[in-house]
């Protein structure tokens, strides 16, 4: 026994010395030793994430984490130019629509293939997003005006909508058009569609494929071998390093190029770090209150007690205490970035005096309102706080009412709540994306409308937008609607958060789109 | 002993039952809708409904719990509604993982908390005894997240000696799948490359995970051991003439680690169930993190599967410790 447990633990020790021997005599010999130091090679780039992620099955996520994975593995007929909202050719060269906006014809650039080596053509076109329909999950939802794809011939495919829905175009650049091999029925299990071989591989023509997930610790991309693009780096690693301590200690070290995890109160030491840059700018993610104007509190019903609190925040204090300064005082609902933006939209401003003035012009005293809130966001509990210190210095008593993520989505839906904190950001580069979603009557819920505010005038002027194809008359409806809700105050805006983050200063070529927030346009990066 | 195996194993299936049956209902009451957080932030009622119907969650709990049981009956956990992947296979990546660091944790427990309890007793109030204290309060009192940061500053950020993250490098393929447990397969396959870098990254989350146990199997033994010494039958066996070595590990640990036992079977079970603080440290791919994120996502499948599991696990570590009494105890053997 004693010298069975002698062997143990001289072979245990041995084990560990040598281990650490290795790694001290050979520290960059040979990548496999990176570990403790560094210096992944230039042809790979490494990028720390928080988390693992689901499923990437672009027919069913919602997830915006998994679309780094399908974003650079897949292609779509049209795509977002640089960092703009703008619309380019993709798998497309060129598109036409018809008059009445139902009838969408795409020409499809030849040579295009999936990793499998199959040809991208029109009749793979057509059963990607019939798969996406037939799924009926999240994706398909974004799609529901569609009722007809034909492929009329190789090259050329023609979307039929059920109604004029001028940001079509828009959705087809998202995470939601990616164009699927048509070889994944063959993987098809109890009629799932390939469902359940897809939320862990990936079947698309985009210049990288999935090479190999560990799930928990990390994630491989390996070149597309007959996609046309040839990107610098020839893998792309995605680790998982669930603390933001420990992704600055790797930046530091130079064992990750990219740390997407870091909060913003660490961002100031970050900075600090030699070789590394912050890449800093404004995001369209709006952080918002909804003021839940008909199942809420009765007095929320009167526009006067509504844009009474919105007077009484602080803004710029807030966003100090809150984002560190990491973030935009928002104009308007549709935020800077997204064509429709109005700078000459009210905004309203802290005003304790005026805003106590609107609450005894509504006759409301006493008012005791409840403002929830989840863990999902870390900073909403500052937030919260400072927001009610906000209201209680014009009369206002704000119970905070934390609650789990889940059952925080279920009460906004059910309107169980007074006030309530969110973030949008839309998902197509169209202001139809944030005033059809925040205004339209028919949304109410988590479907967009959480106010659960109704107004007839803004309800038909919206779908008045939503179906002009003309960008002119558009803009106009908009910019009219956005007056009238900006009176109306169902939400209060505060803020356009910026993006932030850290990357080696070797890292070349990132261009960052506010609509691809958290995706890399991995084929032009280089270090 | 045949006998009360068995017995143990057929109440095991009661066990799982219970099981599944309050963590199925707890699971479904709860406020939130699984199927409205797969179809997205801003998905309308349509959306909810359908995915609702595929999942068959608009059917009524009992028949959704009836069809539950009877699918887990042919050994079917279902499909995880976040990663869609069968739930078994889920648990069966991560699983191995957390195992294998409890069991080093633990063997790193057992293997400095034991004698440090044991020479803490037999030099009562010396210089000794008073650094296991300290190291034993220590150990109880920092926090997991704490510790461990500073173990990574420190064996990583300075001296560079480890890795900070992971089950092993990236660039090294995990060894041939055998158990899960890569030390244990690289040493099977003879991987040494394996073996050495999967070592190396195990060390810290175990050495941080073991602290608190180590602390509170140096404790028990310490007392059990002083309890032990001032025994009638010890100082008989002094009077006889056996001392040294023989009196301390045959006459007095002996029995010194019966109370013990109960101590580290249940201590392995919050091993198992409490290393979601050390994974996230770490980066350990394990089950901690992937029950963490299934239950903020209402993932039931997952979570029913996983407490199945843990469950499971507790009443097997009951039944070895009680095996092991029989060991050590003849008495209890009976």
């Amino acid at each position: 026994m004693r010298k069975i447990s002698l062997i143990l633990l001289a072979l245990c020790f041995m084990m560990i010395t040598t281990a650490c021997k290795q790694n001290a005599n050979a520290p960059s010999k040979t990548t496999a030793s990176n570990a403790a130091s560094g210096n992944a090679a230039k042809s790979e780039l490494v990028v720390a994430i928080p988390a693992d992620i689901g499923t990437i099955d672009p027919a069913v996520t919602m997830d915006n984490s998994s679309w780094k994975i399908i974003y650079p593995t897949y292609e779509r007929l049209v795509d977002y130019d640089g960092a703009t909202t703008k619309i380019k050719p993709g798998l497309a060269k060129k598109w036409t629509v018809s008059k009445d906006g139902k009838t969408w014809t795409f020409t499809l650039e030849k040579g295009h293939k999936f990793a499998d080596g199959t040809e991208v053509d029109a009749k793979a076109v057509k059963e990607s997003f019939e798969r996406t329909l037939k799924i009926k999950k999240g994706p398909a939802g974004i799609f529901s005006m569609v009722s007809k794809i034909t492929a009329d011939n190789p090259t050329t495919v023609t979307f039929t909508l059920s109604e004029n829905f001028p940001p079509f175009l828009s959705t087809l650049a998202t995470n939601y058009g990616n164009i699927v091999s048509p070889k994944v029925m063959e993987y098809e299990k109890n009629g799932d569609m390939g469902q359940n071989y897809l939320a862990n591989h990936t079947m698309g023509s985009g210049p990288y494929q999935l090479e190999s997930w560990k799930k928990g610790d990390s994630i491989k991309l390996s070149l597309n071998p007959y996609s046309k693009v040839k990107p610098a780096f020839k893998s792309v690693v995605f680790k998982i390093v669930g603390d933001s301590s420990v992704q600055r200690l790797q930046l530091e070290k130079g064992e990750v190029d990219i740390a997407e995890g870091i909060p913003v109160d660490q961002i100031k030491d970050v900075k600090s770090i030699r070789n590394v840059r912050l890449v800093q700018k404004p995001s369209l993610v709006t952080d918002y209150v909804y003021i839940n104007t008909s199942k809420g509190n009765a007095a929320l019903q009167n526009k006067k007690v509504r844009q009474a609190l919105n007077e009484a925040i602080d803004y710029d204090a807030l966003i100090d205490a809150v984002q560190l300064g990491y973030a935009t005082k928002t104009r308007g609902p549709v935020p800077e970035g997204v064509w429709g933006h109005d700078n000459s939209v009210k905004q309203y401003k802290h005003n304790v005096k005026h805003a106590k003035t609107l609450l005894k012009e509504a006759g409301v005293k006493n008012l005791s309102l409840d403002l929830l809130y989840s863990d999902n966001k870390t900073w909403w509990k500052t937030e919260a706080l400072t927001i009610q210190s906000n209201l209680a210095d014009i009369g206002v008593k704000v119970n905070l009412k934390s609650v789990a993520y889940a059952t925080f989505r279920d009460m906004i839906d059910k309107g169980d709540f007074d006030l309530a904190l969110g973030v949008w950001s839309p998902d197509f580069g169209d202001p139809y994306g944030i005033m059809n979603y925040w205004y339209d009557s028919k949304n109410f819920g988590l479907a967009g409308n959480r106010a659960f505010y109704k107004n007839s005038k803004v309800d038909r002027l919206l779908k008045e937008a939503a179906t002009n194809n003309s960008k002119q008359e558009r803009t106009a409806l908009y910019k009219q609607i956005q007056d009238i809700v900006m009176d109306d105050a169902p939400y209060i805006l505060l803020y356009q958060k910026d993006y932030i983050l850290p990357m080696s200063k070797d890292v070349k070529g990132f261009v960052y789109n506010p609509m691809l927030d958290g995706i890399y346009n991995l084929a032009d990066m280089s270090k | 002993m045949q006998k009360i195996i068995l017995k143990r194993l057929g109440f095991l299936v009661f066990v799982v039952f219970g099981v599944t049956l309050i963590s199925f209902i707890l699971s479904h009451v709860i406020p939130g809708d699984p199927a409205s957080m797969m179809a997205g932030q801003r998905a309308s009622k349509e959306t909810v409904q359908s995915i609702r119907e595929q999942l068959g969650l608009d059917q009524p709990l009992w028949i959704q719990y009836a069809d539950y049981i009877r699918q887990l009956a042919t050994g079917d956990f279902g499909i995880s509604i976040r990663t869609h992947q069968p739930v078994l296979d889920d648990l069966l990546t991560y699983f191995p993982a957390t195992l294998e660091l409890a069991v080093a944790a633990f063997a790193i427990a057992i293997l400095i908390g034991i004698p440090l309890g044991v020479i803490s007793a037999l030099k009562k109030n010396t210089f000794w005894d008073h650094f296991s204290r300290i190291f034993s309060i220590s150990g109880v009192s920092i926090p997991v997240f704490w510790s461990g940061l500073v173990v990574i500053l420190i064996f990583y950020g300075y001296l560079g000696w480890f890795p900070a993250n992971g089950r092993i490098d990236d660039n090294i393929n995990p060894p041939t799948h055998t158990t899960g447990f890569y030390i244990l397969d690289s040493l099977l396959t003879g991987d040494t490359i394996a073996l050495f870098s999967s070592v190396k990254h195990i060390f810290l989350p175990a050495l941080v995970l073991s602290f608190a146990q180590l602390a509170i199997i140096t404790r028990q033994v310490r007392a059990s051991m002083l309890e032990v010494m001032s025994q009638e039958y010890i100082r008989t066996a002094v009077a006889n003439g056996i001392h040294g070595r023989l009196l301390i590990i045959s006459y007095a640990l002996r029995n010194a680690l019966i109370p013990t036992i109960t101590v580290i079977g249940t201590s392995f079970g919050s091993l198992l169930g409490g290393a979601v603080v050390t994974e996230t440290v770490f980066g350990w791919p394990g089950m901690g993190k992937f029950v963490v994120d299934s239950i903020a996502y209402l993932d039931f499948p997952a979570i029913m599967g996983f407490t199945i599991l843990i469950s499971i696990g507790y009443v097997l570590i009951n039944l070895i410790v009680d095996l092991l009494y029989g060991l050590l105890n003849p008495q209890i053997r009976e």
